[in-house]
């Protein structure tokens, strides 16, 4: 078959060897989101470069292992499909459910997270963090903590010291005034890091949040900061949890 | 792992050996949605399934040793920081890290200096094909390949080899084989896709 000088899918083969740059690469990518036949090539070529390096395979320097593994423990992970920047419109109404004590917050506020999905978030990623959530719930090392804010309202988190993960979930805090919201951060020895913004709350409970990357020693905090995030608390946290080790 | 493996030796990619390189594939998923949680033992048995084919890779399209480290450092961190993005509805779990592997490569090779020395290293370095018949005499899924790359026309395995394996653009790769950039592109796609009928055909 021949194809047209500028044809977009004479470039599959190009794309997929990384032999497209700039401009034409990011038309490329654009014709990509938009041609499913493409995607599919795409994606075939792409398991067909790596029998390529497969081929070449050969074993690096031993020290090389400790020296990545050693480093990967200083590195925060992107966690997975964590719930920023959602919009309220986006999200169907929850029923009613009933809340007595710090494990029915928690109760409730995961089956709030599993009832609330976002329109624009793909199934797949849903699921994915609906497991991770309940792996860390189920993991045989878990423990719950809970803790009061200076200002109304709960936190609990559940964690994983084995799997360096939390679920977050919060009650009756008091609503951020508009432009601002919740920041969720893990404070260490060596400062906060930033672990994800709080949905906003539906009938007073936000949606469990995850945190990787949980390190032992970590406490985490909230504070109040504009509704982008601050790489650094500019405020004093209005509630504090020290992990349970 | 195997203690006994040597640096520099050729390797079996996927640590042990499966019947076909996408054998392991489903278990190398698992131990990313694991890694994407924190779990360091996870990861270390991801590096041990894929560090020989990221540094092979890299080291070939790279050539200097320092380098190839790095970069391979580089990618493994990226995938432990990033193990959470990995989609198994797009692909395998070997192809998102070495696509990965190679971005980088890529991105590093046409960076600063070194584009000036691999310029001089393409006039005296024989098309890729051939050095990966030098370093992968005895291994299942390197003779695949070579057979495979070598049932194309010379031309589509330039073109693809000289873009993977060298990191040329396909306007350098027209340049470099003195043909046209609009039969590099076909003969690219081509190639690949030859290529990807042949490898699976032998699985």
């Amino acid at each position: 078959m021949r194809l047209r000088r500028d044809d977009p899918h004479t470039l599959a083969g190009a794309y997929a060897l990384d032999a497209l740059t700039g401009a034409e690469k990011a038309r490329f990518e654009r014709h990509l989101a938009g041609c499913p036949a493409c995607r599919l090539e795409a994606t075939g070529l792409a398991e067909t470069t790596a029998r390529l390096a497969a081929a070449a395979a050969v074993e690096p320097p031993p020290q090389l292992r400790e020296q990545v593994l050693a480093q990967a423990t200083r590195t925060r992970q992107l966690p997975p499909a964590a719930p920023v920047g959602r919009r309220a419109g986006g999200w169907r109404r929850a029923p009613r459910l009933a809340v007595a004590a710090a494990g029915c917050f928690l109760l409730a506020a995961l089956a709030l997270g599993g009832l609330l999905m976002s329109s624009q978030h793909r199934l797949g990623q849903e699921q994915a963090r609906s497991r991770a959530i309940t792996a860390v719930l189920n993991a045989p090392d878990a423990t719950m903590t809970t803790a009061r804010a200076r200002m109304g309202g709960t936190a609990t988190v559940v964690m994983s010291h084995t799997d360096h993960a939390l679920v977050l979930t919060t009650a009756r805090l008091p609503a951020p005034p508009p432009a601002m919201r919740y920041q969720v951060w893990l404070m260490g020895p060596e400062g906060p890091r930033p672990a994800g913004m709080l949905p906003p709350a539906h009938q007073g409970m936000t949606a469990p949040v995850i945190v990787t990357g949980v390190a032992a020693g970590d406490m985490v905090g909230v504070t109040m900061e504009p509704a982008s995030g601050s790489p650094r608390p500019t405020s004093p946290p209005v509630i504090m949890l020290v992990l349970r080790s | 792992m195997n203690p006994s493996r040597r640096p520099g030796q050729p390797a079996q990619p996927g640590g042990r050996r499966q019947d076909a390189p996408g054998g392991g594939t489903a278990e190398l998923a698992g131990l990313l949605a694991l890694t994407a949680r924190g779990d360091h033992a996870a990861f270390t048995a991801v590096y041990s399934h894929t560090a020989a084919p990221v540094y092979g890779l890299v080291r070939r399209v790279l050539r200097d040793p320092a380098q190839s480290e790095e970069v391979t450092q580089e990618v493994l961190l990226e995938v432990w920081r990033t193990a959470s993005r990995f989609d198994p509805q797009r692909g395998s779990a070997m192809a998102w890290l070495l696509t990965l592997a190679h971005r980088r490569a890529v991105d590093r090779v046409r960076s600063g200096q070194a584009a000036a020395q691999r310029d001089q290293q393409a006039i005296t370095v024989p098309a890729g094909y051939d050095v990966v018949a030098e370093e992968a005499e005895s291994r299942i899924e390197a003779q695949q390949v070579r057979r495979c790359l070598a049932a194309l026309t010379d031309l589509q395995r330039e073109s693809v080899t000289l873009a993977y394996y060298g990191g040329y653009t396909y306007r350098e790769v027209a340049s470099l084989l003195g043909v046209p950039v609009g039969t590099v592109k076909t003969r690219m796609r081509d190639g690949l896709i030859r290529l990807r009928d042949c490898l699976g055909a032998g699985q």
